[in-house]
């Protein structure tokens, strides 16, 4: 199990190294820690989209662990909740 | 035609389909079907109407459904009980709905105070304090269980319940529709949807612009709601982190206008596809296939793919963190390496060309339906009709030239025959219909004249799937409804002679449809008192229809009842009895190539049976020669053919002749004595006979002098070309361009029994 910190700020700088660190860390069950987000940009979205689909495809762990209120109400806004908020989220803020 | 009223008559065509699922769901219910399919169902119904009634302003109508549509909803969240006592009222509701469908199609005019009792009626069902329950009509169900294909038209009028919370503040606005516009403006009651689509491209980002921002912005314009469409981004590992891939469609509900939703996207020009229409698109598709379990071929193309988030919306404008809020930081690098991949959205684009085309379109639930002009079916099948006889022309043509049967020609001529047959068939079966469009006007009928007359019934429908030309089914309507209103008011008994006879107080009344052989078979039966073969008798005599000292046998005692002006009705009512009963039915089925026949049992109900022929179009049939004439006689009536011998012959009575067919005599009818084409018959055993059957079973021999074989025809009415002609049914043009006339089996049978043989007055002959 690898933890992988997101940034405070999602956007378009943050993709390539945020695409780079799940590849990384591609065959670990992984948990994500979205408590310091302020910011989630379309580009990351997807990123964390595909992530979410890859780790699937592995059969290994893929959760969000303490999503900040801002990554919560991004997500939703994006419609994005189910997909990436679905089941695993532990300790959601909001 | 304009739009507008094209779309109106569209409507009017649904309402018609809602009104028979509405009545079809009460009588559901009536039978102790009162699951919750059914009873969602019957809401929908109303419902629907009452959408599509707001679109077009009719707001008699809307208030109507919406007052019966508020106590259905109550049912349906079981606040009230759904009693028998509750069913028979909505039955009645749903009668004055039609009425008021009627009325707002310039059909005849809604009785107000009826109206209005039954609204209040309803109100009291619903609640004697009278409060609606809105809450549950927002929430719950619409896309529960409905039926994919009339789900977006569910969704649609779904937004409209937001109104309901008060009956007197439902104020319809008229507003002018145009085609694509429909859908959304029956949402429109409710403020204005839009279905905003968009797509972002790479440089969207690139330009250091978000998308989160945008649907942030949108939201500033009233509620949205979001679905991503995640289907086109690619794995993980061929992911280019800075492309565009992710598109939305997002429903937006507010009062600004377009170009208010457009100015949200003013930064991004160029950078993003948009797509902005009103009403609900995509996201009620989407959505409901989301809330389906996601089967859709989206859904099936990407492991996570349409999802669906609800947007808080006021939270947004107001809680929302502050670097979130403010507008897009501009960031200094701009990524340089990026390669523009153009996002590919083929997935959202082409649901929301369905959804577009669902919206105009709206079948009925689980069947798609093409509405065609009748006539021009008619023009097909006329053409149809003339490339049956040509075929038959070319044929006998040729046969003329005496050209083998193997040969190419010929056999070609053989698989053009079938070919024609089989494009005749297919043109009739378009044509053909479920008798259902008539049997479902006749609960209402039976309700009323079972409550004017004070007489409790109940119908029994049976076969009302069997199919017959459209043709027939137009002219089945009045037979059957003073078939059905003679059986309530003249067959059943009071409830109170019938608990005295022992019989449950309420009678059944059963109409059914069924085929047999070629021909569709209407019954209409009770179980009341049936004929009361004294009075009729007498009364027939008092009336002078028949002489008092004629023997008659109960067959045709109950016959009496079809004479011209016979009414046993001692009083003349509102129902039926008028004097101009049972014989008109009698003539306008005969106008239709049909019989009428009864039966009856004292004490025990009596039974109407009507036979027509399926279509009126075309008949299989045997072409004889009759005194140098060419005679067709309809196929389905022909038992077999044969050459009598002389022994099988044996005269009876003065001039008559019977002919022993196996262990049974049946009466040998020379055709051209009886059409009156000769004078004198030659003997049966020079002819050939045609053994028939008729429609009550009866069978008589026909006598024709040769037999030219079996052929499809088609049917020219003589009715309406010359006159009706006593034992013809119709007339045909054959190949050789001569009008033949085609035999009235029945009519040929019963003429001979007005022979000399039995003295019966005329009158009665000519009407049996």
């Amino acid at each position: 199990m690898t933890v992988l910190s997101l940034p405070e700020t999602l956007d378009l700088k943050a993709s390539g190294p945020l695409k780079a660190a799940f590849l990384e860390r591609r065959g670990d069950a992984v948990e994500v820690d979205a408590g310091n987000v302020r910011r989630l940009g379309g580009l990351c979205l997807q990123v964390l989209l595909a992530a979410k689909t890859a780790w699937a495809a592995d059969g290994k762990s893929f959760s969000i662990r303490a999503p900040s209120e801002a990554f919560v109400e991004t997500t939703r806004l994006f419609g994005a909740e189910g997909a990436l908020l679905s089941a695993d989220i532990h300790g959601v803020q909001s | 035609m304009d739009e507008l009223e094209a779309i109106k008559v569209t409507f009017f065509q649904e309402c018609e389909e809602l009104l028979a699922d509405l009545e079809g769901g009460l009588l559901a219910m009536q039978d102790g079907n009162d699951d919750g399919d059914t009873v969602n169902a019957v809401f929908r119904a109303v419902h629907s109407i009452k959408g599509g009634a707001g679109a077009f302003g009719l707001e008699p109508l809307v208030r109507f459904a919406h007052v019966f549509e508020t106590l259905l909803d109550a049912v349906r969240s079981n606040e009230v009980p759904a009693t028998p006592d509750l069913v028979v009222t909505l039955l009645r509701a749903s009668d004055v709905l039609a009425d008021h469908v009627s009325s707002a199609r310039g059909l005849g005019v809604v009785d107000e105070a009826v109206s209005a009792a039954m609204a209040a009626e309803l109100k009291a069902c619903t609640d004697p304090n009278a409060a609606p329950a809105p809450a549950a009509v927002v929430e719950a169900p619409v896309f529960e269980a409905a039926p994919v294909a009339a789900a977006p038209a569910e969704a649609l009028i779904g937004a409209d319940d937001a109104l309901d919370d008060d009956d007197l503040g439902f104020d319809f606005q008229p507003m002018t529709i145009t085609i694509d516009e429909q859908a959304a403006d029956v949402a429109a009651a409710a403020g204005n949807v839009w279905t905003v689509s968009i797509r972002p491209k790479s440089d969207l980002y690139r330009k250091a612009n978000e998308t989160a921002l945008l649907l942030r912005e949108l939201a500033r314009l009233g509620p949205i709601e979001a679905t991503l469409d995640a289907s086109a981004i690619p794995p993980l590992d061929m992911l280019d982190a800075e492309a565009a891939y992710a598109t939305w469609t997002v429903r937006l509900e507010t009062e600004e206008d377009e170009t208010a939703i457009r100015e949200v996207f003013e930064f991004v020009d160029g950078d993003c596809d948009l797509e902005i229409t009103r009403g609900e698109g995509l996201s009620a598709d989407a959505a409901l296939a989301a809330l389906l379990a996601g089967e859709t071929p989206a859904a099936i193309a990407a492991p996570e793919p349409v999802v669906i988030a609800e947007a808080p919306a006021p939270v947004v404008v107001e809680s929302a963190p502050e670097p979130v809020a403010v507008a897009p930081v501009v960031e200094a690098a701009p990524a340089p390496v990026a390669t523009p991949v153009a996002a590919p959205a083929p997935v959202a684009a082409a649901p929301a060309a369905a959804a577009k085309t669902q919206q105009i379109d709206v079948p009925g639930p689980g069947q798609s339906v093409i509405r065609v002009d009748p006539e021009r079916i008619d023009r097909l099948i006329d053409l149809v009709g003339e490339l049956v006889i040509n075929q038959a022309m070319l044929a006998q043509r040729v046969g003329e030239y005496g050209i083998a049967p193997s040969s190419n020609l010929a056999m070609g001529l053989d698989e053009l025959e079938q070919l024609t047959r089989e494009i005749q068939d297919s043109v009739m079966a378009i044509r053909a219909q479920p008798v259902k469009s008539v049997f479902q006007r006749m609960p209402r009928l039976v309700r009323e004249v079972a409550s004017m007359t004070g007489k409790q019934a109940r119908l029994v429908m049976d076969g009302e799937n069997t199919e017959v030309d459209k043709t027939v089914i137009e002219r089945l309507s009045d037979p059957i409804t003073h078939m059905l209103r003679n059986a309530i008011d003249h067959g059943l008994e009071s409830p109170e002679e019938r608990k005295a006879a022992g019989k449950n107080p309420e009678g059944v009344v059963k109409l059914a449809a069924l085929h047999r052989s070629g021909r569709i078979v209407i019954e209409v039966s009770d179980d009341g008192k049936g004929i009361n073969r004294e009075r009729v008798h007498s009364i027939a005599i008092k009336k002078g229809l028949i002489s008092p000292e004629l023997q008659l046998t109960d067959e045709e005692i109950d016959n009496l009842i079809f004479l011209p002006g016979f009414s046993t009705a001692d009083k003349i009512s509102d129902v039926s009895g008028r004097g101009v009963g049972m014989d008109v039915v009698k003539r306008s089925v005969q106008a239709l190539g049909g019989r009428i026949s009864i039966t009856s049992r004292p004490g025990q109900g009596s039974t109407f049976t009507l036979s027509l022929p399926l279509t009126l179009a075309v008949l299989d049939g045997m072409v004889v020669d009759v005194a140098g004439e060419t005679l067709v006689v309809p196929l389905a009536a022909i038992v077999e053919s044969l050459r009598p011998k002389p022994e099988e012959v044996r005269p009876l009575g003065p001039v008559g002749s019977v002919l022993a067919v196996r262990d049974s005599f049946v009466p040998l009818i020379d055709v051209g004595l009886t059409l009156g084409y000769r004078e004198a018959s030659p003997p049966p055993t020079e002819g050939v006979v045609l053994l028939v059957e008729g429609e009550d079973g009866s069978r008589a021999a026909l006598v024709a002098d040769a037999i030219h074989g079996q052929r499809q025809v088609v049917i020219k009415s003589l009715e309406q070309n010359y006159q009706q002609v006593d034992g013809v049914a119709a007339a045909t043009i054959l190949g050789d361009g001569r009008v033949a006339l085609i035999l009235d089996v029945d009519a040929v049978i019963s003429l001979r029994r007005r022979e000399p043989p039995r003295p019966v007055e005329p009158t009665l002959i000519a009407a049996e």
